[in-house]
C-alpha cells in the first residue's frame, strides 16, 4: 500500500505524535484495506497484519477506541481467539476501555484465569504484569516479572522492565542487574548501554560512587561508539564526566586521568552543540524528541554560563 | 564413434516434443506446487512449553550462550564473575532442569516419549513427500517414455555429460547435444528450484503465516533441545564452556577509543 501508511513502522513506542498522525489516518486505512486484502499474496499480507495490530496500539493511544475495536475484529477473524498474541491484544484493549478500577480488576482475574489454564502465555504474561504496574501494585508486578524471567530468561523486553520496576521502588543495584541482563542479550544496543549509564549515574549519589560513576562513563562511551550521534549518550557523558571532573574522583584507583576526562567532556559537548544544531533545523523530524534536545539545549546554557 | 564435425540428424516426430517434452515439464511443475502447498498444510509448529519450567529448561541453555557470547562486550569483572558462578553451578546441580529428581538417569525413549514421537513424524512426513511424488513420476516416466529422444540442444557440449543427458537411451554414437526423456526428467527435478521460487514467491512466503502466528512468544520459537537429548548433558558442556572463560571486557579503554576515533584534533 502506497502513501500515507508506508512509514508505518517507524513508529517508536514512545512517540506519541507520530502515533496520532497514525491513528488519524485510521478511518481511511480500514477502509481502503477492505477490498485489497484477499487477492494479495501472502507476504504481503502479513505485512498487513503487521500494520493492523501498529494501528491498533496507536488507536488506542488515541482514544480512537471504534477503529481499534475493527482492527482487533479484524486480527480476530484472521487468528482466531485462541491466538496467545491476540489473547493479548485483547486484554490490551479491555484495559484501555475499561472504565474503572473495578473493570480493571476483573481484566487482572481473567488473566489469571488464562494463565491457569496455559501457563505460558507469554502476552497474557506481560499484560498481567502492566495491568499490576497500572493497578500501582508494584511489588506484584516484580514478582511476576521475576517469575515470568525465570521461566523465559532471554527476553530483554522484560528485562528492560524489570529494570524499570526496580528502579522506581528506589532499589537502584537490582536494577542494574536487570540492565546488564538485558545487555546480555542483545549487546549492540546503544540505547540500553546509554539507560544503564543513567541508571549508574543515578546510583552513583549513595555508594561507592567513584567506581559507580566510572562505569557509568564506560556505558555512555560505549553508546556513543555504537551509535555516534546518539543525543542522549552525549547527554549522559556530559553530565558523567562533569560530575568525575567536580569531585575530583579522576585519577583514583583505575579511574581515568584527569585529562582524558577533560577531553571527553569537551568532545560530548562540542557534539552536543553540533547535534542541537543540525536538529533544529528540520524540527518537524525530530518532533518526537523535542524533549530531549530542550533539555540538551539548557545543558549546553548551562555550561556556557559556567565558562563565560 | 559419432564423426567429428558432421551434423547427425534423427527424424523426430514432432509429436514428440508436444505429448512428451511439454507434458513432463508440466507435471513436473505441478507435482512441485502440489508438494508445496502439502507441506505446507501438514507442517505443525514446533510445540511451544506448556509449563514454565519446561520453558526454563529450554532457555536456560540459551542464557548460558548468551553470556558466553556477550559478557565481553557488557560485563565488568566482578559482575561477570557473580553470573559465571551462579550458571555454572546451576548447570552443574540441574536447578534449570525440569525436573531435578529424574536427572542423572537415562532420556526416555524417544519413541515411547510423545513430543519426540511427533518430531520424528515431521520429519517422517517431510521425507515422505519428497519421495512418493519422486517414485511415481518416475515410474511413470519410465512405463511410457523410456527410450524416447526428445530434444536437440542448440549447443555442443562435451562427452562428459552423455551419462546425464542420455539415461536410458544406450546408444554410444549418439552426439551428447540429444537429451532423452529420463533426462529430461532429472533434468527439470533439478532445475525447476527457481521456476518454483517465481511462482510460489520466495521458499519461506508460504511459511510466513505460521510464523507470524507464533510470533511474541520467543519461548515458542527456539528450541536448542532436539527431542531425546538430555538436557543435563548439554548444560555440563555449557558449564565446562563458561568455567574456562577468560574475562576480558571491551569496555575497558572505551573512553580512548571514542576520542580517537570520533573526536576531531585539538580536543
Amino acid at each position: 500500500m502506497p502513501g500515507p501508511v508506508a512509514d508505518i513502522h517507524e513508529i517508536s513506542g514512545s512517540d506519541l505524535i507520530s502515533a496520532l498522525h497514525l491513528a488519524q489516518q485510521a478511518p481511511a486505512i480500514l477502509q481502503e484495506s477492505r477490498s485489497g486484502v484477499t487477492s494479495s499474496n501472502s507476504s504481503e499480507t502479513a505485512d498487513y497484519y503487521a500494520r493492523l495490530e501498529q494501528l491498533l496500539l496507536a488507536c488506542l493511544r488515541t482514544g480512537d477506541d471504534q477503529s481499534a475495536h475493527t482492527c482487533l475484529n479484524r486480527l480476530n477473524l484472521r487468528f482466531g481467539p485462541s491466538n496467545e498474541r491476540i489473547m493479548g491484544l485483547r486484554g490490551l484493549y479491555e484495559e484501555a476501555t475499561a472504565k474503572d478500577q473495578l473493570a480493571l480488576e476483573k481484566c487482572l482475574q481473567e488473566y489469571d484465569n488464562t494463565l491457569s489454564q496455559s501457563p505460558v502465555n507469554v502476552p497474557i504474561l506481560k499484560r498481567r504484569v502492566a495491568l499490576l504496574r497500572s493497578l500501582n501494585r508494584p511489588s506484584d508486578a516484580i514478582s511476576g516479572l521475576i517469575q515470568l524471567l525465570d521461566a523465559i530468561p532471554t527476553d530483554a523486553e522484560a528485562w528492560c522492565e524489570l529494570a524499570d520496576l526496580y528502579q522506581s521502588q528506589g532499589l537502584g543495584p537490582q536494577a542494574i542487574f536487570s540492565l546488564e541482563e538485558a545487555l546480555l542479550i542483545a549487546p549492540n544496543s546503544w540505547n540500553i548501554h546509554s539507560r544503564l549509564g543513567e541508571l549508574l549515574y543515578i546510583c552513583a549519589s549513595d555508594g561507592d560512587a567513584s567506581q559507580l560513576l566510572g562505569r557509568s562513563v564506560q556505558h555512555f562511551s560505549r553508546s556513543i561508539e555504537l551509535c555516534d550521534d546518539y543525543l542522549r549518550g552525549f547527554y549522559g557523558l556530559t553530565l558523567a564526566s562533569t560530575r568525575m571532573l567536580d569531585n575530583d574522583y579522576a585519577g583514583i584507583s583505575g579511574q581515568l586521568p584527569k585529562k582524558t576526562l577533560e577531553r571527553l567532556k569537551a568532545f560530548a559537548l562540542l557534539k552536543l552543540g553540533e547535534i542541537v544544531e543540525s536538529r533544529s533545523i528540520d524540527d518537524q523530524h525530530w518532533a518526537s524528541s523535542r524533549s530531549e534536545m530542550i533539555a540538551a539545549k539548557e545543558l549546553l546554557n548551562r555550561q556556557n554560563n559556567i565558562q563565560a | 564413434m559419432a564423426i567429428q564435425g558432421a551434423e547427425q540428424t534423427i527424424l523426430r516426430d514432432p509429436a514428440l516434443f508436444y505429448w512428451i517434452l511439454f507434458p513432463i515439464s508440466i507435471v513436473m511443475i505441478l507435482t512441485g506446487i502440489l508438494r508445496h502447498y502439502a507441506t505446507v498444510l501438514m507442517n505443525t509448529p514446533p510445540k511451544s512449553p506448556s509449563t514454565l519450567a519446561e520453558s526454563r529448561e529450554r532457555l536456560a541453555l540459551l542464557r548460558g550462550v548468551n553470556l558466553r557470547n556477550n559478557a565481553c562486550s557488557v560485563l565488568d569483572r566482578e559482575s561477570f564473575a557473580m553470573r559465571k558462578n551462579y550458571m555454572v553451578t546451576g548447570f552443574r546441580n540441574g536447578a534449570f532442569l525440569k525436573d531435578p529428581s529424574n536427572r542423572g538417569q537415562p532420556p526416555a525413549n524417544p519413541m515411547t516419549d510423545p513430543a519426540g514421537m511427533e518430531a520424528m513424524m515431521g520429519m517422517l512426513k517431510g521425507n515422505m513427500m519428497m519421495m512418493i511424488p519422486q517414485t511415481l513420476i518416475m515410474s511413470w516416466i519410465n512405463a511410457f517414455f523410456s527410450g524416447f529422444v526428445i530434444l536437440k540442444l542448440p549447443f555442443p557440449l562435451t562427452i562428459r555429460f552423455k551419462s546425464m543427458l542420455q539415461s536410458g537411451v544406450m546408444t554410444r554414437d549418439l552426439d551428447v547435444q540429444w537429451v532423452s526423456s529420463l533426462s529430461w526428467y532429472f533434468l527439470n527435478l533439478m532445475g525447476l528450484q527457481s521456476v518454483f521460487g517465481f511462482i510460489l514467491g520466495s521458499d519461506n512466503a508460504a511459511n510466513q503465516m505460521a510464523q507470524q502466528m507464533g510470533m511474541a512468544n520467543p519461548a515458542a520459537m527456539v528450541n536448542p533441545l532436539q527431542p531425546g537429548q538430555d538436557p543435563d548433558k548439554l548444560y555440563l558442556n555449557e558449564a565446562e564452556n563458561l568455567e574456562v572463560m577468560e574475562h576480558f571486557c571491551i569496555l575497558d579503554g572505551v573512553e580512548e577509543r571514542i576520542l580517537q576515533n570520533f573526536a576531531p584534533v585539538g580536543i
